[in-house]
């Protein structure tokens, strides 16, 4: 494990929301090297950067968050990267279509950006999958 | 009425009456008086005998006449012909003794006489002839003269009586014969009434059965809007009415006999049950996608599943299709009934819902969540610090933007609990930690409206299945409304009791009740008590119709007792589960 901080890609199409998760990101001392507004540019983005964690809204114009997610892990460069789906949804079938795809887990709007900086920081503290 | 029948009618020749019977002596009798009368040279030589002998043939024709009136007395009916011969004998004294012309008037009652069974009116009869040849010596009180008086006295007789035996005979074979053909035609009536009643029996049996079909045909022309569809044991269809028409584009011609039910099925969709149902794969039955479809009807089990039909017109549909067996009188399959319903249109509201429910879901929620997080971090801002004023500006704002977010959480559950999306995540779980957790949120919003929230929880164990955050905002929101609805100095007070069997929570407040008549509406979506929109309550008439669906979800009970003025208890009982087996 190296001291430098963990590199973050936000997706979300709503600019606010971008803005709040980006901002429970630098608090929980992450390094946020993107913030894009589409699945598709989400895509290029995490190409470019290949960051340690991904937060992606599921429903995004593009591609969804759970469509970047099944890329991501069909892209053996790419599917080491944690994957954080932000959702709106309720149902228990979506939920489980978003693990199904890879993701890690999910945060769930609307949601405080104390939490969730604070569950950044326990994320960061127990070490993901293949990292 | 033809001749023969009229005289079937008068003259009864099968059982001869005694005016019958009487009727060939009474006319011979009356002739010979009228020849007597007429012809010149005859004379009546006795008168009084002879006017005896015709009040003997009258006397008897009226004893005829009185028996065959009166069928009671066809026991001594043989008088008839005695008293005949008795006159006949008189007569033949009044005309001239041994010398009368109408000796031979005898002869008619011995005919008489002799066709009655039994062989004794045999004697009778030669008996009843002697005393009529005999008569001028009996009259007379004088022995006959000569030899040939004593012969016509002896010898007639014996020659009547040989006649009166044959007659008798002959008349007894004539009755056993008539007696045998008789039984012979009534067989042959009772043969003929059976086959007169078979037939009968026949045409209602068929009469019944042509009802039944068109009663049949009727109820499955009336279902135009699904398919009946019937088939034998291998799929060949032979029912087809006017819904299947409708719905498939085939004409009960075009189906009927000609073609199976699996081409009217996506082929994929029968390979996906035959697997689930572990055929072999490539298995050689006649239709193997068939015998998956009728798989759980064959076993006795009718099932509706939704499948998809192909129509003729190569375009497909969503159906709900009920399949059953059709068995013969020995209870054994005969073939299948497939009622399908086109459940498109059902199909797509759900869809519509579902996509209604997600946009309201994103739409709503997306905004909330920026709202209700710039307050957080304006509340958080530690290096611009609010004042208390503005805090409090902003405790309202945030109060309030929970309010939206909660009301969007109720209508999307309602949503939910009305389609089939909704599902209890059911582990095993305490109700007591739940029931407290509900009771210590509640308590700053109880103290703010000045109502006492007293707890009676036994610490005992009452363990469940069922969804912990379900069952969490089932007593949330039963204690806020008690506390929503309950006056400032009031109390409400949430205890609950294990039975046997149950965990019994009851919420009950001091507040302003729910008058009688409202209860049953309680749990309707969007009701709203009388005495609530009176008082100016918030709320829109979710809560308790999201309790109700929660509670029901556990398999509990929820009831509600209420008095206006005096308060409102809710009962929620919640099955426990069963700690026995292992005690």
């Amino acid at each position: 494990m190296t001291d430098a901080p963990l590199r973050v890609v936000i997706a979300d199409d709503d600019p606010d929301i971008r803005t709040l998760v980006s901002i429970a990101v630098r608090r929980a001392g992450l390094n946020l090297v993107a913030d894009v507004g589409a699945g598709d540019t989400a895509l290029v983005a995490l190409r470019e950067h290949k960051p340690d964690i991904a937060i992606l809204d599921v429903s995004m114009p593009g591609m969804t968050g759970i469509e970047v997610t099944r890329a991501l892990q069909d892209d053996a460069e790419l599917s080491g990267i944690r994957v954080f789906l932000l959702s709106a949804g309720v149902t228990d079938v979506a939920r489980q279509a978003g693990i199904d795809a890879g993701a890690e887990d999910y945060f769930f709007k609307p949601f405080s950006p104390r939490e969730l900086a604070a569950r950044l920081v326990e994320i960061v503290a127990k070490p993901g999958a293949a990292l | 009425m033809s001749v023969r029948e009229l005289l079937n009618k008068f003259i009864l020749v099968d059982t001869p009456t005694p005016l019958l019977k009487q009727a060939p002596t009474t006319i011979a009798f009356l002739g010979a008086v009228a020849i007597v009368l007429s012809v010149p040279g005859l004379d009546f030589t006795d008168r009084t005998a002879a006017i005896g002998g015709i009040w003997g043939v009258i006397v008897a024709t009226v004893l005829a006449a009185v028996f065959t009136w009166q069928p009671a007395f066809a026991r001594v009916a043989l008088l008839i012909p005695c008293v005949d011969l008795l006159a006949i004998g008189f007569f033949r004294v009044g005309t001239g003794g041994s010398l009368s012309l109408f000796a031979s008037l005898i002869i008619l009652p011995v005919i008489w006489i002799a066709v009655t069974p039994q062989r004794r009116y045999i004697i009778l009869a030669a008996v009843g002839t002697s005393i009529a040849l005999m008569m001028p010596f009996i009259l007379s009180g004088t022995l006959p003269q000569g030899p040939s008086d004593w012969i016509r006295g002896i010898f007639t007789p014996i020659v009547f009586a040989i006649a009166a035996g044959i007659v008798n005979e002959m008349s007894r074979q004539g009755r056993v014969q008539v007696a045998a053909i008789r039984a012979l035609a009534e067989e042959r009536d009772v043969m003929l009434r059976g086959a007169v009643d078979y037939t009968n029996r026949l045409r209602d049996n068929e009469e019944r059965l042509q009802a039944a079909d068109r009663l049949t045909r009727s109820v499955l022309d009336a279902v135009t809007e699904q398919s009946v569809i019937g088939t034998d044991v291998t799929g060949l269809i032979d029912v087809w009415n006017p819904g299947a028409e409708r719905m498939l584009g085939y004409t009960a011609g075009d189906a009927q006999g000609k073609r199976y039910m699996h081409e009217f099925h996506l082929i994929e969709e029968l390979l996906l049950l035959s697997k689930e149902l572990n055929y072999p794969p490539g298995e050689t039955v006649l239709n193997p996608g068939f015998s998956a479809l009728v798989e759980s009807a064959r076993l006795g089990r009718p099932e509706v599943r939704q499948w998809t039909y192909l129509r003729s017109d190569g375009s497909s549909i969503s159906v709900d299709v009920a399949v059953t067996r059709r068995v013969d009188e020995t209870q054994r399959t005969v073939g299948y009934i497939f009622v399908a319903t086109d459940v498109t249109q059902a199909l797509e509201v759900s869809r519509l819902k579902d996509e209604f429910v997600g946009l309201i879901s994103h739409e709503l929620r997306t905004p909330l969540s920026s709202i209700l997080g710039y307050l957080e971090l304006m509340r958080d801002d530690e290096d611009q610090p609010l004042s208390d004023e503005q805090l409090q500006y902003l405790g309202v704002a945030e109060r309030n933007a929970h309010r939206l977010l909660r009301l969007v959480g109720d209508l999307l559950f309602t949503a939910q609990v009305g389609s089939s999306s909704f599902t209890l995540d059911a582990t095993d779980i305490e109700v007591s930690p739940v029931l407290r957790a509900s009771i210590e949120s509640a308590g700053p919003n109880a103290a703010a409206a000045g109502v006492t929230l007293i707890t009676s929880i036994p610490d005992v164990a009452s363990p469940i299945s069922g969804d912990a955050v379900r069952l969490g905002q089932a007593c949330d929101n039963l204690i806020s409304n008690a506390i929503k609805f309950t006056p400032r100095g009031g109390t409400v007070t949430v205890s609950s009791i294990n039975t046997d069997d149950q965990v019994i929570i009851t919420i009950k407040d001091t507040g302003m009740g729910i008058p009688t008549d409202e209860l049953d509406q309680l749990f309707a979506r969007f009701f709203r008590a009388s005495t609530a929109t009176r008082a100016a309550v918030p709320g829109v008439g979710l809560g308790l119709s999201i309790t109700k669906a929660i509670v029901t979800a556990h398999r509990g009970e929820l009831d509600v007792e209420s008095e206006v003025e005096v308060g409102t208890s809710f009962i929620v009982r919640l099955p426990l589960k069963t700690t026995k087996k292992l005690a």
